[in-house]
């Protein structure tokens, strides 16, 4: 227990020993090859990493010259993200704001929000297989949805949080409404946004692979780890989820990452986690 | 300020109103009532469900599956994530591993568990576990880690040390985060309640396998039903339960950051 | 003259700043005196705060002794009480609770630990008050509190690291008084960090000034004037001067210091 409190002064340290992280992942794949290998576990429902590995080449060559197999997965569920995201993004800021100006959308909306949020979008796919049938249309929407709520609520969030001081400070020098809404209020809402932003992409990326499980007619992501294990292919299904990890980190690396620092951090608005 | 009583028709009011909407859309019949009944008929199902019991026996088997797996993951998160606070090599070995974990929809894990686990409610049941041990733990672990060192100091000059420091003060000053990773846990292991229900083919009861059978029969009755009882309970569970906690210890004692 | 209490022996400090090592204190000997009011002051960085923590036994010095009574500090221990410069109250228990800690802690039943806690949170001036939360109190009531919960399981010494530098100029002046008067009715043997010589000269017995890093000490100024003192009066002020004129020659060389790591 005496180890809590040894004072954190070199927090610098972390840079040389950047393999620190690996390591755990290193040993948990090496000693699931070792025990696959020498059958302590057993290799039909743990496959050893490398035949996992192999079976994700395979199917990504399958289908060549035409078209990947793997690939077409990946993409039409990355086809559905972008559409789903981009929806659920621009609605939810939009009502949001709309939220954040006016007293009386907020507490008309505020409750259905509060309590709509937390149900789960593949709770709703049976429903919306009756309306919208299998594939796109249904995965796409609840996609949609899964990303509006935490945007519509958090640019709520920001836009009404906002300090007195620099409307005031802005209509003192003359703003008039548009230039309120978009000099002030709205980088102001920034932080909020992204925050939303960062919460809407995470459900809608969740939502979208677990429709998929349900309601998807034979692409994706989803559909793939979820018809091979109907015909108890673990490979595959190992081979999936390692990809739906990768794939989410690119996504939260790369695109939001990028958007923090041109943003909000310049601004010195957040810190750095 | 406020009485409790205008408050509460302040919240209700945007339900009754879109209820109200919902009703005239289908009576006037701009919409087919088999595919969106209104509030009336639903009212009504409701009843008789609940009066056959058959309500009580699916939302039973799901509340017992989700305290089952919930309370392992609370037990096993906390201790875990404090294990791993507690020296900073591991810190820095498994919160990127941690993070990344919390990073794959908890849906994914079920075909997994499917496979190694079988079609009835074990698979649900670790499906929940799992949902909220990844996020409790490393809520734990950074919440640890940021105690202020200076109440920690003060204990220690009092001669308090090992266990009683841990219990007595790095669990209490780590509360805040510690209940943030309960409410994301608690998000994350209903929703893996109700999906892993949903796929695992061998469990007959549970509201989440309600709604997906509910879809053989096209019976949108039962499936808004569902919806409305999942929507609510999962509301319960965080608004309600977690917020309770939140108000009768961090509030109370202003531990939490100004809104 | 008094024996001394804390014996601080050729003490050095260095800390590990990822790449670059830092000498925080480069061979401190000083004794501290019991029943003595003992203030250290110097520019920042001088290591002032460090040779507390060295004392409470928070950090251990990489070379050179501390002994408390004879016996050299493995660590921090009940027979030394600390008051932070940011309270470090425990937000989930109430004043009472937080006074009580030490005690229950060690030996006493909650019934006495109760009413020792009471005397001292009467003795800070904050009876009423016992079952508030930290929270909902000013910065100076909370402070009382930290010197309250420092003294109640009754120490040999009382570190206290800048406790006032976080209150407004009001608050503190008020602070210092209390502090006067509570020394009054028990006669601790308090080690008192502070980079302000108007304190210094208001509280202490004898003022201990230290060098810019590394720290050693440069010089000691015995201030004999009655308790309470005249912040305005002749010989307030001719000890004050005394100790400026040790202690600005530091701070230059600190600040010369500080401009060359830029």
């Amino acid at each position: 227990m005496e180890v809590f409190w040894r004072k954190r002064r070199s927090n610098n340290r972390t840079g040389s020993r950047w393999w620190l992280p690996l390591l755990p992942v290193v040993v948990f794949l090496a000693g699931w090859q070792l025990l696959s290998g020498v059958n302590l576990i057993n290799p039909a429902l743990f496959p050893p990493p490398t035949s996992i590995a192999g079976e994700l080449v395979d199917l990504y060559s399958s289908g060549l010259p035409t078209r990947s197999l793997l690939l077409t997965h990946v993409m039409a569920t990355l086809r559905r993200l972008i559409v789903a995201a981009a929806v659920g993004i621009l609605s939810g800021t939009l009502v949001g704001a709309l939220m954040g100006i006016s007293r009386r959308l907020y507490r008309f909306l505020d409750p259905l929000i509060t309590v709509l949020m937390p149900v789960p979008g593949i709770a709703m796919a049976p429903l919306f297989i009756v309306w919208l049938g299998f594939g796109d249309p249904t995965i796409i929407a609840l996609g949609s949805i899964a990303a509006f709520f935490p945007l519509a609520y958090n640019t709520a969030a920001g836009v009404r949080s906002i300090d007195l001081q620099l409307v005031r400070a802005a209509r003192m020098m003359g703003a008039d409404k548009g230039t309120l809404l978009l000099d002030v209020y709205l980088p102001w809402a920034a932080g909020y946004v992204l925050v939303g932003i960062k919460l809407g992409l995470a459900r809608c990326w969740r939502t979208i692979i677990a429709v998929e499980f349900i309601a998807a007619a034979s692409w994706g992501l989803g559909y793939m780890i979820w018809d091979a294990a109907e015909y108890l292919r673990a490979d595959v299904v190992y081979g999936g989820i390692f990809l739906l990890i990768a794939i989410y980190f690119v996504i939260e690396k790369g695109l939001i990452n990028t958007l923090e620092k041109h943003t909000v951090e310049r601004w010195g608005m957040v810190r750095r986690q | 300020m406020k009485s409790n009583h205008s408050s509460v028709i302040e919240f209700l009011f945007p339900f009754l109103t879109v209820a109200a909407l919902w009703e005239l859309t289908v009576r006037l019949h701009l919409v087919g009532m088999e595919m969106l009944p209104p509030p009336s008929l639903l009212i009504s199902k409701l009843w008789t469900l609940t009066v056959r019991g058959v309500l009580l026996h699916h939302l039973g088997s799901s509340l017992y599956r989700l305290t089952i797996g919930y309370v392992l993951a609370v037990g096993l998160g906390i201790a875990v994530g404090a294990l791993l606070a507690s020296r900073r090599t591991l810190r820095e070995m498994f919160a990127p591993v941690l993070s990344m974990l919390i990073s794959v929809p908890t849906i994914a894990w079920v075909p997994v568990l499917l496979i190694t686990m079988g079609l009835g409610d074990r698979t649900v049941v670790t499906a929940i576990f799992l949902g909220g041990f990844f996020a409790i733990t490393y809520n734990t672990m950074r919440g640890i880690e940021m105690v202020n060192p200076g109440q920690l100091n003060a204990a220690r000059i009092m001669g308090v040390g090992g266990w009683r420091l841990f219990v007595e003060v790095l669990l209490p000053a780590s509360l805040v985060s510690i209940i943030t990773g309960l409410r994301l846990g608690i998000g994350y292991s209903w929703r893996a309640l109700v999906g892993g229900e949903m796929l695992s083919a061998l469990v007959e009861w549970g509201i989440g396998k309600m709604v997906y059978q509910a879809r053989f029969w096209n019976d949108v009755l039962v499936m808004l039903i569902g919806l409305l009882i999942i929507g609510f309970s999962g509301f319960l569970l965080d608004r309600v339960l977690l917020k309770w906690l939140e108000q009768e210890t961090v509030e109370k004692w202003g531990m939490l950051a100004k809104r | 003259m008094s024996k001394a209490i804390i014996e601080i022996q050729d003490v050095h400090k260095i800390f590990d700043q990822g790449a670059a090592q830092v000498e925080a204190l480069g061979g401190v000997s000083l004794d501290i005196r019991e029943e003595e009011f003992t203030v250290l002051i110097g520019p920042s960085g001088c290591g002032k705060s460090t040779l507390l923590y060295l004392m409470a036994g928070f950090e251990q010095p990489t070379a050179g002794r501390i002994l408390l009574d004879g016996v050299e500090i493995a660590g921090p221990g009940p027979d030394r009480g600390f008051v932070f410069q940011d309270y470090a109250l425990f937000p989930w228990k109430t004043v009472l609770g937080n006074v009580m800690f030490g005690l229950v802690h060690n030996g006493w039943s909650k019934q006495e630990a109760r009413e020792v806690a009471r005397e001292y949170i009467n003795l800070v001036h904050l009876s009423g008050f016992e079952n508030a939360y930290p929270h909902t109190l000013s910065g100076g009531m909370k402070q009382r509190v930290g010197i309250a919960r420092a003294l109640a399981y009754n120490p040999k010494v009382l570190l206290m690291d800048e406790p006032f530098g976080a209150l407004d100029a009001q608050t503190r002046k008020h602070m210092q008084r209390e502090l006067v008067d509570i020394w009054d009715k028990t006669h601790k043997t308090v080690v008192f960090v502070t980079h302000s010589v108007i304190e210094a000269v208001f509280l202490a017995d004898r003022i201990v000034v230290m060098t810019a890093r590394p720290g050693t000490v440069k010089g000691i100024v015995n201030v004999d004037l009655s308790r309470p003192r005249d912040y305005t009066g002749e010989d307030y002020l001719t000890v004050r001067k005394q100790v400026l004129d040790l202690l600005e020659e530091e701070v230059e060389k600190e600040i010369r210091l500080q401009e060359k790591a830029i």
